[in-house]
């Protein structure tokens, strides 16, 4: 039995990454082609055009545009709290998709729904909703933070709450019982359990749920326009600062601001995948 | 006695899963729990690990009340039906689990998960992924891992009912040579009366949350305690009041016999060396035969032939029930 086995599984053992060994034909080269000049038109290109008119004028006036006062607080304000939305949506997403996935309650389905709300709504909507809520004297709520620091972090809030909820779903929803009631038939506790055979299967799935929540923070405008009043050391966010470059025809200050926020996001979704193999392979 | 389970209820809404049940599983030995799906076998076993919650009733784990105790307290090994395994760790890993869990110190592990991947014979995967191996070799890590934990008890979910009719022949075989070896009470459920015979040392037979019968696969081959088991292990067919074993029928030309009944060949079957013969008695009952082609042939069996029907010489036969199943 053991020698027909061995027979069967050998093929595994050759090292999985084998090298670029191409399987083009002739009809899949053209598709390449297609795909590499779609997402070299879209994306590359104007990225790269971005990049060039950033260093145009030459590091020195690069450099001092962006270490500019006003600029380096809008991009420390827009990092930091894209950062900290994004920790808040590693923790909430999962447990949201927990809820929805796991648990059985009445008006489940609306919630479901509800949750791609903010996918959905246009994002100045968005911020007119979030001003009539919390952004005047007479809020319903009670709460008056407009022209405040944490308006900004709740707009990010409210528009990256499904990204992270909806990529651990299906990955939870796929997740079989008895691999936890093995677990728990060892001798693990509820806790354990989590840590160490559930966590490490999410992990993906919340890294790049965390990604795009942070790279939607960063690039966020519509929702916290009205809301932050876009003050300068206080509540302006790269986004306004860019376009505020623009309107007083600065364009290469503008993309050196954008050309910094390419190299975190990048720097971003980089380290979130490292971080994730490593939990992912902790187990 | 290992395991004592007594008065145990379990409904899920309407559905009756155990209805009062009472059994007593032997130590050291393996013991098969058997029955058609949803008969509430795999309920038992699921009550006896603590995966799942009784309504009612005790289960007693080698002396201590197990009732309330939660699944990790309990020190049973459970192998599920489809491997459960722990897919991000490696095969060595996936066995380590149980003892990294209780904290022991790493070389005892090393060389205890070493012993074990060679008792299940995964010795050279040990560094591989599940789902690099195949689903026999699954489900012996899967048993590897849970004998880890030196469990009193091995409880098996239709352990085999993933793999292909080969590899499922295999893995039971492999499966009693090995409880030979480590002499853990085992319990295993299944829906394969074969698997059942062949492998468990003693059988119990549950039916729609109903423990049907307790004995050894001699016992409940030779006298089963009603139609049920008796059908369950085997073909049965229907003479007179009775029910009894298609091959255990005698069929004779002329009526020798005191209260043999008369029937007439309706359909006959011949499948190598044995014949299959289908008879319509004159009491209007269907009767399955199984002859030798041999004895067939000698009495020049034909469809439409007449012929007289008794059970052989110590026949097993139960009373028919009310209803036949």
């Amino acid at each position: 039995m053991t020698s027909t086995e061995i027979a069967r599984v050998r093929p595994a053992r050759t090292p999985r990454r084998s090298g670029p060994r191409s399987t083009l034909t002739r009809s899949s080269g053209l598709g390449l082609g297609i795909a590499m000049i779609w997402f070299s038109a879209l994306v590359l290109i104007p990225l790269a055009a971005v990049v060039v008119t950033a260093i145009d004028g030459g590091w020195e006036t690069f450099w001092a545009t962006i270490t500019n006062g006003q600029t380096m607080a809008a991009i420390k304000l827009t990092v930091f709290t894209a950062a900290g939305v994004t920790v808040v949506n590693v923790v909430m997403g999962p447990l949201i998709a927990w809820v929805l996935v796991r648990d059985r309650f009445w008006g489940k389905s609306v919630l479901e729904v509800m949750i791609d709300i903010p996918f959905a709504l246009p994002t100045i909507v968005a911020g007119l909703v979030l001003l009539s809520l919390y952004g005047n004297a007479d809020s319903p709520l009670g709460i008056d933070i407009a022209n405040e620091r944490p308006a900004v972090f709740l707009a990010f809030l409210f528009v990256t709450l499904p990204f992270v909820v909806r990529m651990v779903q299906p990955v939870l929803e796929e997740l079989e019982l008895d691999v936890e009631e093995a677990a728990a038939s060892l001798g693990a506790s509820r806790f354990t359990t989590f840590r160490r055979i559930i966590l490490p299967s999410l992990a993906p799935a919340i890294a790049a749920g965390a990604a795009l929540s942070f790279a939607r923070g960063v690039s966020e405008y519509g929702s916290l326009v009205l809301l932050s009043g876009n003050l300068p050391f206080k509540t302006e966010v790269t986004s306004v600062r860019i376009l505020s470059s623009i309107e007083n025809d600065n364009v290469a200050a503008a993309a050196a601001v954008a050309t910094v926020l390419l190299a975190i996001s990048l720097t971003v979704i980089v380290l979130l995948d490292l971080i994730q193999r490593r939990v992912a392979a902790r187990g | 006695m290992s395991i004592e389970v007594s008065g145990l209820n379990k409904k899920f809404g309407d559905f009756v899963a155990l209805d009062n049940v009472d059994v007593t599983i032997p130590t050291g030995q393996l013991t098969a729990l058997l029955g058609p799906s949803g008969g509430g076998k795999s309920t038992l076993l699921r009550i006896i690990a603590g995966l799942e919650k009784g309504d009612s009733g005790t289960v007693n784990i080698e002396g201590v009340d197990a009732t309330n105790l939660p699944a990790q307290k309990r020190n049973v090994g459970f192998v599920f039906q489809h491997y459960a395994v722990f897919k991000h760790m490696t095969v060595a890993k996936n066995v380590a689990f149980g003892l990294e869990i209780r904290k022991r110190p790493k070389d005892e592990i090393e060389h205890r998960v070493n012993e074990l991947l060679k008792l299940v014979h995964l010795s050279q995967f040990s560094h591989r992924l599940p789902s690099q191996l195949s689903g026999g070799q699954r489900q012996r890590m899967a048993l590897a891992r849970a004998l880890a934990v030196e469990p009193k008890v091995l409880l098996l979910d239709e352990p085999f009912g993933a793999l292909d009719a080969k590899v499922r022949k295999e893995l039971r075989d492999w499966l009693r040579r090995l409880h030979d070896d480590v002499h853990v009470t085992t319990v295993f459920v299944t829906h394969d009366q074969e698997e059942a015979l062949e492998v468990a040392d003693e059988i119990v037979v549950v039916n729609e949350g109903r423990v049907e019968q307790v004995g050894t696969p001699d016992q409940l081959y030779d006298e089963p305690a009603n139609d049920f088991v008796m059908s369950f292990l085997g073909e049965v067919t229907h003479l007179g009041g009775a029910s009894l074993r298609p091959h255990d029928i005698e069929l004779e030309t002329a009526p020798r016999m005191a209260g043999a009944v008369e029937g007439t060949i309706a359909r006959m079957v011949r499948i190598g060396f044995e014949v299959r013969l289908t008879v319509l008695t004159v009491d209007g009952d269907e009767v399955s035969v199984v002859a030798t082609r041999t004895h067939a042939r000698s009495q020049r069996l034909e469809e439409g032939s007449t012929v007289w029907l008794t059970p052989a010489d110590g026949a097993t036969m139960v009373p028919r029930m009310a209803v036949a199943g």
